[in-house]
């Protein structure tokens, strides 16, 4: 992990540990129902402060917490127009595998690139802190990727160019 | 393959296999920029007849497309072209040369139509540069093909130089940015020592080149991109070198298209990796349930439905 | 069909409003402006001779809350911020050791609200990134939990 992303990790780490105390919470509003709260916003009373997390205005995390589910959304640093519609493709390929992935939410909150919602059900089913771990690991992968990804778009691209110029040279 | 081939491989794989077996045969084909062709027997099993529809036929066949044939083809034309196409070719599988190496050599140079065919503009701006250069006169004509729907290839000579533009159009937001990288190598890539002989590149997105700006119907739109190559007396005074600039400079368009797609598909490919990768770690989070085999009582086996 | 839509729970009598969340600050709103200013001068004079905890100390003591102060907060913020900025990194371990827990989790809402609002005013989200660091190996995750279960939005 490199240092200067480690503060902010950490940071997420920390919140996303303190806000995964979920438990089994039927609605308050419909008789036999069981919907994370967060999604729902059928009580105020159930829903707890939105907390956000950010190293500067285009790497933010929000994390959303509620008494059995809580929602968070990361904003994927974006610096041109290559990266924007790589990190796009990205998140979507993904989104679109969310029945596997099943913390990942199909649709991001707006603003934002990607959301998890993890539900009372999940941390009953998956290790707390694996879970956690994942999400960080994503985090760091997904920033590595879209730069790798770019840094092989540009060496195909300088060798395409090269091999067609250099056809005419010969 | 980095480089596209600019001989059609079903022509030459066809007529390569029907030298040596004459059977009767009815093909029909497409190559780049919607270019189609037909193989038939109509008459008898040993006279192959290929036709070839190409979009810009008008324009070409201004520009002395059927002369560039007949001086490559000759006798091989057909008087009476197919309907529907432009231009018919008869080849008589018995009449073929006998020597493997000349036989290969003429079936290539039968696949090679669609590449002549487009040749003739190009060959015309370059006589008409040694003209132009002779008499001092300013500009030559500028040429139009256009060679698919909403796509088209501007050659223009001058005294010193030939200009060759593309248009082309990207479909899509993905293929506008992995287009506008690709082309910016291509202009930054003739800095380097080893290809400082090669043309000049420009590239221009949105707005059209100097060269084309007054010519009517012009697209404006953000994805259309316009790229120009400049090509110097050295590029085409030999002729082999003039044959090569010819058959390579026709296949830009596809070239550059081809390689967007191979990106994109390698980029798909990465991001299967990539989420088999995280599927893997969110795995691990899993708790193992423990599955025992409950029973009832009389010794039947419960199952979770 | 409109009468589909109505949310008959908003008009149920013992219906729960934002603000019987929390107990409202007994100051009124101009009381509690004042008192923010008063605290940023307190504040700035602490700063000047260098005593950073005797500075977080004030700006931490009975912070602007609740609806209709937003002046007051935002005030009160960036008296924090600009403790939080003049601290060397490696005294920040010593002054949150200092704290009282009520303290520790007033900076925490700050330092959230901070990361909330990125590029307002001297806000730095590396700076508040080493502060939440180092704040919660000090005062755990409780902290984060109580700032997320508090009503009293700072």
């Amino acid at each position: 992990m490199s240092n200067v992303l480690r503060p902010y990790l950490s940071a997420v780490r920390s919140t996303l540990t303190a806000a995964l105390t979920l438990e089994s919470f039927s609605s308050q509003v419909v008789e036999r129902h069981n919907k994370p709260e967060v999604e729902a916003r059928g009580s105020k009373e159930v829903l707890l402060n939105p907390l956000t997390i950010s190293r500067n205005e285009n790497e933010r995390v929000l994390i959303e917490p509620s008494v059995n589910s809580i929602r968070m959304s990361i904003k994927i640093k974006q610096a041109d127009e290559i990266e924007r519609i790589l990190c796009h493709k990205f998140t979507r390929f993904m989104m679109q595998r969310a029945e596997s992935f099943v913390v990942l939410r199909r649709k991001p909150v707006p603003g934002y690139d990607i959301s998890f919602l993890i539900t009372n059900v999940h941390s009953e089913t998956m290790l707390k802190h694996k879970v956690v771990d994942f999400i960080i690991q994503f985090m760091e992968e997904v920033d590595r990727e879209i730069s790798e990804m770019k840094l092989s778009l540009n060496a195909r691209a300088r060798t395409v160019a090269e091999s067609y110029l250099t056809a005419f040279t010969s | 393959m980095i480089l596209l081939e600019s001989h059609n491989v079903i022509i030459q794989t066809t007529l390569t296999d029907k030298a040596v077996k004459p059977s009767y045969l009815d093909v029909l084909f497409v190559d780049f920029d919607g270019v189609r062709f037909h193989l038939s027997t109509p008459e008898k099993k040993t006279v192959v007849q290929l036709s070839m529809n190409i979009r810009s036929w008008d324009e070409l066949a201004a520009y002395g497309a059927l002369d560039v044939l007949r001086r490559e083809y000759g006798s091989l034309i057909r008087a009476q072209t197919e309907p529907e196409y432009n231009i018919s070719l008869d080849i008589d599988l018995e009449q073929l040369p006998a020597n493997e190496a000349s036989r290969e050599a003429f079936i290539k140079s039968i696949s090679l139509l669609k590449r002549n065919a487009l040749a003739a503009p190009f060959e015309l701006a370059f006589r008409q540069q040694k003209t132009l250069e002779a008499s001092g006169s300013s500009l030559g004509d500028l040429m139009q093909i256009h060679y698919r729907d909403e796509e088209a290839i501007y050659v223009r000579a001058s005294p010193d130089r030939v200009t060759v533009i593309f248009s082309t159009i990207f479909r899509e937001e993905t293929d506008r940015i992995f287009g506008k990288v690709f082309l910016q190598e291509f202009v930054d890539a003739r800095r380097q020592p080893s290809i400082q002989n090669a043309p000049q590149v420009l590239y221009t997105n949105r707005d059209p080149p100097l060269e084309i700006r007054d010519v009517p119907g012009l697209r404006d739109s953000e994805d259309i991109g316009y790229v120009t190559f400049v090509l110097f007396p050295r590029h085409f005074a030999k002729p082999d070198v003039s044959y090569n600039t010819v058959s390579h400079i026709q296949l830009f368009r596809d070239y550059l298209h081809y390689h967007i797609k191979c990106s994109k598909a390698y980029m798909h490919s990465r991001m299967r990796h990539r989420v088999a990768e995280f599927q893997k770690i969110l795995n691990r989070a899993k708790t193992e349930v423990a599955t025992t085999e409950r029973k009832t009582v009389t010794g039947r086996t419960m199952v979770v439905r | 069909m409109s009468f589909r839509k109505i949310d008959v729970d908003a008009y149920d009598e013992d219906v729960l409003h934002e603000s019987e969340l929390y107990e409202p600050d007994p100051r009124d709103s101009a009381q509690v402006l004042s008192d923010t200013k008063q605290q940023q001068a307190a504040v700035r004079n602490s700063l000047n001779k260098g005593d950073i905890t005797g500075a977080l100390n004030i700006a931490l003591d009975s912070p602007p809350y609740g609806l209709g102060v937003e002046e007051a907060k935002n005030l009160a913020l960036q008296t924090v911020v600009s403790v939080l900025n003049s601290t060397k990194a490696t005294d920040i371990p010593n002054v949150l050791r200092s704290l009282a827990q009520n303290e520790q989790d007033t900076l925490m809402k700050y330092i959230y609200k901070g990361m909330g609002m990125p590029g307002w005013g001297d806000v730095s989200g590396s700076v508040l990134l080493g502060w939440h660091e180092k704040l919660t190996e000090v005062a755990g995750t409780g902290c984060i939990v109580r700032v997320m279960t508090d009503r009293r939005i700072v």
